[in-house]
């Protein structure tokens, strides 16, 4: 189920909302823990199985890591759980990527699985595993209680598709929460922010993406419109997604952190990566890169484990090479960063490392969003031009001109302007009354106007679903 | 205690408007079926643990909560309203409104499907007519976009390939042009059909190939339904259009005209008034889509026939040709495959007239 669409808006969250504010204290995560199961049974009814079982597995491992501290049992139950999670993950979401390129290089036929990726296994798998390794590093207190352990996996908010929630940042408010009149405000606020970026921006720059990559008519200008246009769509889609999880988390007692911090408006790759996503980087940095060593090394082996972590971060969202590509494009970027650029690209005036950032921002996600290595290659050549190609043509001008305000909008809902503008206003006494008087009359016109999308428009694919 | 005070204006008002569409949903009863966008509604699935556990249901469940959404029309018209003054796009679900015109965006011109097209008419030809004294007559309809599409920015096909396409790959047939005798003003402003009061001129460039007579308005009586019209891109569009009115030409001999659809094996008249209150009105006009009708004109001078493969637009001209044959044959190949035409239609001696739309063409795959 889509948080983005009719079912979820009108059905389901509605009644999940009735039936928690009234049970009763002690049945609170009960309540959240069956209508996520719900919720996700509702998606992927045959997995169901997989995430009760990787649950189960989180649990018992945890208990056993907790059991036998300070022996070396403590560390074979540690590996037993990260071999389980990373198995599973593994097997559904790179199992026929390895027959695929084992088949390409013996020339052998190896028939492939049929398997299709469970939903959410990238972000539950993580989430489990966050656990087991805090647990044995002694960061967390083990979890006896398996209705708190599942309903922090399962906690629907933010179960298909993140952020990536670390079970010690919402230990506490798994025992004791508080829903505020405030909090639930603020929640709902969130929610229709997000909802917003999904389905006014997100979908319809999605729209034209989908134009440009069905059309004959393409052009270099297009390419390009089509990169800053899919740049921009993951952003709203994905950021807009962390808002509504974020929203809706707050709204039952849940602090999650943020996921994104303005990402497009970075000096550097190295800051874009402080900002895009926090919550899968920080998950790699704190569970990879630094137990590899991260920079305490010397310089050979940690250039090793920035292209390993980031091979792996590539590999995270998809079994397939320009995957790949893209995560050690951003190795690359990052390491020339470190050693040569960093400095520099502070000294430079603002508008010229802006472009920088945009520029190869924008080459990355059109390597993203390509089908295969081929079509990368394909995608990469429209942006500089291959032979014949036009650099414009009467298809791109119309696009351009249909679209040109959802770009600005875009674009400028990217910045932190608009917050800015907000909060100055907050700080004067009456732009305070008027912001606070505004709000909730502007909250309703955009919700009116996110079911008028929902109801006429079929076109709401969630991109990081397939992660 | 200040903080919850400003929330609770704001929750009060979300809430209020959220909790009011939440139990509208929940409450409302269920349509049949959708007048603006011409459709049947899908309804309440049928649960069951199979359904459930393939996800059937889950699919038939959002499909029945989008179409029975509350105030659903409103709604797509405030989208429609917010892509076209918010966010300035040039169309809403292809369709764009210009010089007050509604139009679909036709684009690009798929030679491929043009082609097949053609392929598709060569083979009747050839299996039908090939050696037989069929005089054959191939005429192309064009959409509005022909009239409106380049002249306001928008994304045109090249027409003229088109035309040029299928002249060029139907050797067997005299080409009719009849886009000089046509006009914007001819078409409905919220359909994709031509006005039948308007398309005089058209029918008799027709006619002039086909050598019957030349009819004019005053042959005629201007009919004015009283219903008022809402074209297809009315619905499609969502946006708040006016109604424009539908008239048809009829005279005695159209009065006395028969029509017999050889699929229900009912009789009616050239104009099925019956339609005026069905989702489509411009089905009055042959009672609308058929696989095979024959028209028998008992006031015919004349003993001529005529076969017409067609689209839709065929059915509100070939009225205005039925003075000059004793019997007119049509058939839409879109419901009938081309391959059994031959059990009902024996091919010999009387003119055929191919006439279809660009639409159909640019799309052809439904040919059959």
């Amino acid at each position: 189920m889509l948080f983005s669409s009719i079912p979820f808006l009108f059905y389901f969250f509605p009644g999940v909302l009735i039936l928690y504010f009234l049970a009763p204290e002690k049945l609170k995560n009960s309540v959240l823990l069956v209508s996520s199961l719900i919720f996700y049974g509702w998606g992927e009814t045959k997995y169901i199985i997989l995430i009760v079982v990787s649950i189960l597995l989180g649990y018992i491992f945890g208990i056993l890591i907790d059991k036998y501290r300070k022996t070396p049992w403590a560390k074979v139950f540690l590996w037993l759980s990260l071999i389980s999670g990373l198995g599973a993950l593994g097997y559904f979401k790179y199992a026929n990527f390895f027959i695929e390129n084992f088949n390409a290089i013996t020339g052998l036929g190896v028939p492939f699985l049929k398997l299709y990726l469970p939903i959410g296994i990238s972000f539950y798998t993580f989430q489990i595993l966050s656990y087991t390794i805090d647990v044995y590093r002694n960061d967390a207190a083990v979890q006896k209680n398996i209705i708190k352990l599942a309903t922090y996996v399962v906690l629907f908010p933010q179960l298909i598709a993140g952020p990536i929630v670390r079970y010690v940042d919402i230990a506490a408010e798994l025992e004791s929460r508080e829903s505020t009149l405030e909090k639930v405000y603020g929640g709902t606020r969130r929610l229709i922010i997000g909802l917003s970026k999904k389905i006014l921006i997100a979908n319809t720059l999605g729209q034209l993406c989908d134009i440009f990559i069905n059309t004959k008519g393409k052009s270099i200008v297009f390419y390009w419109i089509y990169g800053i246009s899919f740049t921009l769509q993951i952003y709203f889609d994905f950021s807009g997604y962390s808002d509504m999880a974020i929203g809706m988390g707050k709204i039952f007692g849940f602090e999650f952190l943020e996921n994104f911090n303005y990402p497009l408006i970075s000096r550097s790759i190295t800051e874009f990566w402080r900002r895009w996503h926090m919550s899968l980087s920080s998950w790699f940095r704190d569970y990879v890169y630094i137990p590899m060593g991260g920079n305490r090394v010397t310089t050979g082996r940690w250039l090793f484990n920035i292209a390993v972590v980031w091979m792996l971060t590539g590999l995270w969202h998809g079994a397939a090479w320009n995957f790949v590509l893209w995560g050690l494009m951003f190795a690359v970027l990052l390491i020339i960063e470190k050693l040569f650029l960093g400095e520099a690209l502070k000294k430079i005036p603002g508008l010229f490392s802006h472009v920088y950032v945009s520029v190869l921002v924008v080459i990355s996600f059109v390597l993203f969003n390509a089908t295969g290595l081929e079509g990368a290659v394909s995608d990469l050549k429209g942006l500089f031009g291959y032979p014949g190609l036009p650099f414009t043509n009467a298809e791109t001008l119309y696009y351009m001109r249909s679209y040109a305000v959802v770009l600005i909008i875009a674009i400028i809902g990217a910045t932190p302007l608009t917050k800015n503008i907000g909060m100055k206003l907050k700080r004067n006494g009456f732009g305070f009354k008027v912001v606070v008087g505004a709000e909730p009359v502007i909250l309703s016109l955009l919700f009116i106007l996110i079911t008028a999308y929902l109801v006429d428009g079929s076109f709401n694919p969630f991109l990081y679903f397939r992660f | 205690m200040e903080k919850r005070n400003k929330s609770l204006p704001g929750i009060m008002l979300i809430g209020v408007l959220w909790l009011t569409l939440t139990l509208a949903s929940w409450f409302s009863a269920p349509k049949e079926i959708s007048f603006s966008e011409r459709r049947k509604l899908e309804q309440f699935p049928g649960i069951t643990w199979d359904s459930v556990l393939s996800g059937e249901f889950m699919e038939g469940f959002e499909k029945y909560t989008l179409d029975q959404f509350p105030l659903r029309d409103t709604f797509r018209t405030v989208k429609a309203m917010n892509a076209f003054y918010i966010f300035f796009q040039k169309d809403n679900n292809d369709i764009y409104i210009a010089d007050g015109y509604a139009a679909k965006l036709e684009y690009p011109l798929k030679e491929d499907s043009i082609r097949s097209a053609a392929q598709k008419f060569t083979y009747i030809y050839e299996r039908y007519m090939k050696g037989k004294d069929n005089k054959i007559f191939l005429t192309l309809v064009p959409d509005k976009g022909y009239f409106l599409a380049e002249k306001n920015s928008y994304p045109s096909m090249d027409y003229d390939r088109l035309f040029g396409i299928m002249e060029t790959n139907m050797p067997f047939a005299q080409y009719v042009d009849i886009t000089e005798a046509l006009q914007l003003s001819d078409y409905y402003k919220t359909d994709t059909h031509w006005r039948q009061e308007e398309i005089l001129d058209g029918a008799n460039t027709l006619a002039d190939a086909l050598g019957i007579e030349r009819s004019g308005l005053e042959d005629y009586t201007k009919m004015k339904a009283d219903i008022p019209f809402y074209g297809v891109y009315y619905g499609q569009s969502a946006l708040p259009l006016k109604s424009e009115p539908l008239y048809y030409l009829t005279n005695e001999t159209l009065e006395g005209a028969i029509v017999y659809n050889e699929e229900t094996g009912k009789e009616s008249k050239i104009y099925d008034m019956n339609k005026l209150g069905s989702r489509d009105p411009y089905e009055i006009f042959l009672s609308g889509a058929a696989a095979l009708l024959y028209i028998e004109n008992p006031k015919a001078t004349t003993d001529r026939e005529l076969i017409v493969l067609r689209d839709s637009f065929g059915s509100s001209i070939v009225p205005l040709l039925v003075h000059g044959y004793k019997k007119i044959t049509l058939v839409d190949i879109r419901y009938i495959q081309s391959d059994i035409i031959g059990d009902y239609i024996n091919f010999d001696n009387q003119d055929v007239l191919f006439l279809y739309s660009t639409p159909i063409l640019n799309n052809s795959s439904s040919l059959k």
